[in-house]
């Protein structure tokens, strides 16, 4: 039975998502109703996950049945936490949205649950094929949610982009499975780790291409340099909500896969790739930025600026080395988390903030249509403006915290170069990101597409004015205003540093 | 309580903003409940000034731990030097409210009480990461500022003087954490403390030279120094006044005292190695600045080079390694807040009125508006240098260092407070105390209000008595400069 128990958050979703398959079969509910169901199953399934916090235990039940393909430790619990509370947090500030779309069904929030199911299978697998088959399982969720959107011409385009460019690079991922099969005999990540220990540089020739290939398609789920052309398209076709959930979340989900991988069984190797991620890390930041300031379409800036931000990710990731049998730099895999939990927040903040105000009309995408936001709805652009802030590392926000972290990591590491690239990015970001807050505060509203009773008291507001109190929280900590030391900025790193440490109980 | 009087003095301003926040009373309640807040802190930072004894270093000091993890604390404390710019801090806010009295929204207010909680914080934060969160902070009222109640082109101003000081702050930043990292290396733990910072021995040379021209940059495009000046005379001409005010009485000024609290300690070496090149730039700068304010006929601008100018001369004052200097770019640090603070308010408060900008348009001043012009002129008298007023034993002082620094440099350093007599007198002349020519078009203005003549009395006390005993002054931050040139640069204290 106390096995079973570290099952119940997966369980919870799968059947939450079950459960909504069959509601959307009877006409007679709502939109509302389907919002209820799925935030009480995510309540529930975030209650089991939160009471494991602290705890730091690594354990991989039902050998016969699970064949030790999943493991469900500190860290899988934390990434759980993180997945659960993003998407959480993706229904109830979309609540506006979604009751204002016509075309989003009963089955929608069916498959919101199991691409959530998805991603937590991810971030417990320690086996290649079950890691593919969780991946697939939220990426063709995901597939599905971007092609909601049947208002937009755009969707067919964002659509078959993604499924496209997705799949094959699925192959690469499949083809790498099998090359590192062919010299491991074996697709568990134990099994390879161990290999990777006693092999000889002749047998792991097969090993580092089949791994690269791997690292494709980790590379092209987080947008990086070469595999970012599909970003901007999908996240302007796909509807707003769903673009902050896979600017956010699925972000989150991808690196919990990959960090567990390479902190836990391929970091004799990690070395390997520096050089080609340090290339990668230029180009990221360099076309990202330039993407970024050259759009007119502040869904397609935010999208751009992702790219950005997950130079930024790759920049912590880069800063682990392997040394003498032990990971040196531990502390950036800890900056990561830190960075992904920025990022959900204030990302998911801007995203969801954009959703709320185009809910009832379809304005409000080009920098053009925020014009005179902070006169109609001043605590929106309040709120908004702590978001991009956060976003562009000003301090008092998490996101500064963030980039603290990561950029003192980096250089610790050696990378000082790439963090200067780094800086000189977050510079041109300031731009970007503060032209959108500018256009909000210094001009009037123009006449025509003033919105007369706008509803602000609904549960999208209050979840977006949670998520940016979070952000400022997370900026500042409590010690320093309030004198509370137990509710500090120490607080989260200490969970990630838990939670990385879990990695290594045997 | 005595320890936390810093927190309490840093962090009032903002709490009072955010409670106003989401008030809906009307402004005036607004500004009321912001001048009573400043005047509360002025009562605190005379308590400190009383209390402080000089020679015993940093005092009132809070060291909390505020990210564990790598060592940062809420480090604050003061010595001579930061007590001084606070109490001027402390004087100059509560008096220009009383300049900008009138016509001003809810918002502004608001920005006013959050730009004062980030200048204080940074003048009083001991820790590097701290100082720059206040550093950054400081920054964004001041934006909001400019971009709601600017003029002309306001918003490519306001996107153009923040991208401008971000640049300059993130080249910090990343020095910043370089240090940080480098004492890690060195010692085993995280530490960000500037006193920790200081005993930093294992960057290269070439490295140190690269991390002091960083924060440099950050500091330099602040005060401004050539040639890193090309934002303010845009900004100063399209910001409203109190946002020019905080710019160039208070914000600038804090450029200067970092260089001093933060550059001088940790990079001494490099400090003392590039002095000459810092004169002789902040030499040409005074001179560059004066020329072109001679030129202008926008007033704001005018003014914009002219404190370009002096501020120029005060890093040359800081840079020249010795104490006359040191002291006299301390002192022309408060003269020069009070004198450009005080012109800056009154020329607002012309424009306002006339509605002209260009020096051309104006005149006449005078006749309409005599106690205008009588504390316009003694702010003038101050700014230009004349003796009597604290201008004059400022500018004195830092001409002595530098002539001990370096005599060539001296005999210019000398011969260019000319230039700014020369432009300051001829604008008063043009604008002020000439008649209007035949058939120009009629002059409004009022004269001042009671409440600005309140508002602008104590500082006509200060430019008088810290002209005439400067001793009072001078000694509650002496110690604190012997202590530097002593302690941390190794060439003495030549006095």
């Amino acid at each position: 039975m106390s096995q079973f128990l570290y099952l119940i958050p997966a369980l919870t979703v799968l059947i939450g998502a079950l459960v909504l398959m069959f509601m959307s079969m009877y006409e007679k509910f709502t939109v509302k109703n389907f919002i209820v169901v799925s935030s009480l199953f995510l309540l529930i399934a975030l209650g089991f996950t939160l009471s494991d916090v602290g705890n730091s235990y690594s354990v991989q039940p039902y050998e016969h049945f699970l064949s030790n393909v999943l493991t469900f430790d500190t860290f899988s619990n934390f990434f759980n936490i993180l997945l659960i509370a993003g998407t959480l947090l993706t229904l109830l500030i979309g609540e506006h949205y979604f009751q204002h779309r016509s075309y989003f069904k009963g089955e929608f929030f069916s498959i919101l649950l199991f691409a959530l199911f998805g991603m937590m299978v991810l971030a417990h697998a320690n086996e290649l094929v079950t890691a593919y088959i969780a991946l697939e399982i939220a990426s063709f969720s995901v597939y599905i949610m971007v092609g909601y959107n049947t208002e937009d011409s755009k969707r067919v385009e964002a659509i078959f982009k993604y499924l496209v460019l997705g799949s094959f690079i699925g192959a690469f991922y499949l083809l790498g499975v099998v090359l590192v099969y062919g010299a491991t005999q074996s697709t568990n990540l134990a099994d390879i780790s161990a290999f990777i220990l006693t092999a000889s540089s002749d047998d792991m020739i097969l090993v580092y291409i089949g791994l690269t290939l791997i690292l494709f398609t980790f590379l092209f789920k987080v947008a990086a340099f070469p595999f970012q052309s599909w970003v901007l398209d999908v996240y302007r076709g796909a509807p707003m909500v769903i673009t902050a959930y896979m600017a956010s979340t699925f972000k989150i989900a991808i690196f919990s896969f990959f960090l567990r991988a390479i902190l836990a069984y391929f970091a004799p190797i990690i070395d390997f790739w520096d050089s080609i991620i340090a290339v990668i890390i230029v180009l990221t930041l360099v076309f990202g930025t330039w993407l970024a300031i050259t759009q007119q379409i502040v869904k397609r800036m935010l999208a751009a600026s992702s790219i950005v931000h997950t130079g930024y990710l790759l920049l912590a990731f880069i800063a682990l080395g392997y040394k003498d049998g032990q990971i040196i730099n531990i502390d950036s895999a800890y900056a990561t988390m830190f960075y992904l939990i920025a990022y959900l927040l204030s990302a998911l903040g801007t995203f969801g903030l954009a959703s709320h105000i185009m809910s009832e009309t379809n304005v409000r995408v080009t920098y053009d249509d925020f014009k005179g936001l902070a006169h109609e709805r001043p605590f929106l652009a309040a709120m908004m403006t702590i978001f991009l802030f956060s976003l562009a590392g000003i301090p008092s926000t998490i996101g500064f915290i963030g980039k603290f972290y990561v950029f003192t990591e980096a250089i610790n590491a050696g990378y000082t170069g790439l963090t200067i690239v780094a800086i000189f990015a977050t510079i041109v970001s300031v731009y970007y990101y503060f032209k959108l807050i500018a256009v909000m505060y210094f001009y009037p509203a123009p006449l025509t597409c003033s919105i007369e009773g706008f509803n602000d008291k609904r549960v999208s507001t209050y979840a977006i004015a949670f998520v940016a109190i979070l952000t400022v929280l997370g900026g500042i900590g409590s010690a320093i205003v309030f004198f509370i030391p137990s509710m500090n900025i120490d607080a989260i790193i200490n969970l990630t540093q838990v939670a990385v440490q879990s990695l290594f109980i045997k | 309580m005595s320890s936390d009087i810093l927190s309490f003095i840093i962090f009032l301003p903002a709490v009072v903003a955010f409670g106003l926040m989401i008030t809906t009373r009307d402004v005036n309640t607004i500004r009321n409940i912001a001048f009573l807040t400043t005047t509360v802190i002025l009562a605190m930072v005379l308590k400190i000034y009383i209390e402080f004894v000089p020679s015993a270093g940093m005092q009132f000091v809070t060291n909390v731990p505020w990210i564990e993890t790598y060592g940062i604390n809420y480090y604050v404390g003061l010595d001579g030097f930061s007590l001084t710019i606070l109490l001027m801090i402390a004087i100059l806010i509560p008096t220009s409210y009383l300049l900008l009295w009138e016509g001003k929204t809810k918002g502004y207010w608001i920005n006013m009480l959050l730009v004062q909680t980030g200048v204080t914080g940074t003048l009083l934060s001991l820790d590097v990461v701290l100082f720059y969160f206040f550093w950054e902070v400081m920054l964004l009222p001041v934006f909001l500022l400019i971009g709601l109640y600017g003029f002309g082109n306001k918003v490519f101003t306001t996107i153009k003087v923040t991208v401008y000081t971000m640049v300059g702050s993130l080249l910090m930043f990343i020095a910043i954490l370089y240090l940080g990292v480098a004492y890690h290396n060195e010692f085993g733990v995280w530490s960000f403390a500037y006193d920790k910072l200081m005993q930093i021995t294992t960057i290269p040379y070439d490295t140190r030279v690269w991390l002091f021209l960083a924060f440099l940059t950050a500091f330099a495009i602040k005060i401004p120094i050539f040639p890193l000046h090309t934002w303010i005379m845009e900004t100063y001409k399209n910001a409203p006044t109190g946002a020019v005010f905080l710019l160039s009485s208070i914000m600038a000024k804090l450029g200067v005292y970092a260089i001093v609290r933060f550059m001088i300690p940790i990079f001494p070496e490099i400090y003392v190695e590039f002095s000459t090149w810092f004169v002789a730039i902040g030499l040409f700068g005074l001179i560059y600045f004066g020329i072109a304010a001679l030129m202008q006929d926008d007033i704001k601008r005018m003014f914009a080079y002219s404190s370009a100018s002096h501020l120029s001369f005060i890093s040359a004052g800081i840079f020249s390694l010795n104490s006359y200097g040191i002291n006299g770019a301390l002192y022309l640090i408060i003269a020069h807040a009070i004198a450009t603070g005080a012109l800056f308010l009154l020329v607002g408060l012309m424009q306002e009125q006339t509605g002209f900008k260009t020096i051309k348009d104006l005149g006449g001043i005078a006749k309409k508006a005599p106690i205008f012009t009588f504390i316009f002129a003694i702010m003038l008298f101050a700014n230009v240098g004349l003796p009597g007023t604290n201008g004059f034993v400022s500018e004195l002082l830092i001409i002595f260092g530098i002539y001990e620094f370096n005599h060539t440099l001296g005999y210019i350093g000398a011969l260019t407070v000319i230039i700014g007599a020369a432009y300051m007198l001829w604008m008063f002349q043009r604008a002020i105390l000439q008649d209007r020519p035949e058939g120009a078009p009629e002059l409004t203005m009022r004269d001042l209000k009671v409440k600005e003549i309140i508002g602008l009395i104590p500082w006509v006390i200060l430019v008088f008595l810290m002209g005439l005993y400067p001793e009072i002054f001078i000694n509650k931050f002496e110690p604190t400069v012997t202590h530097y040139l002593n302690d941390i640069l190794h060439i003495g204290a030549s006095k």
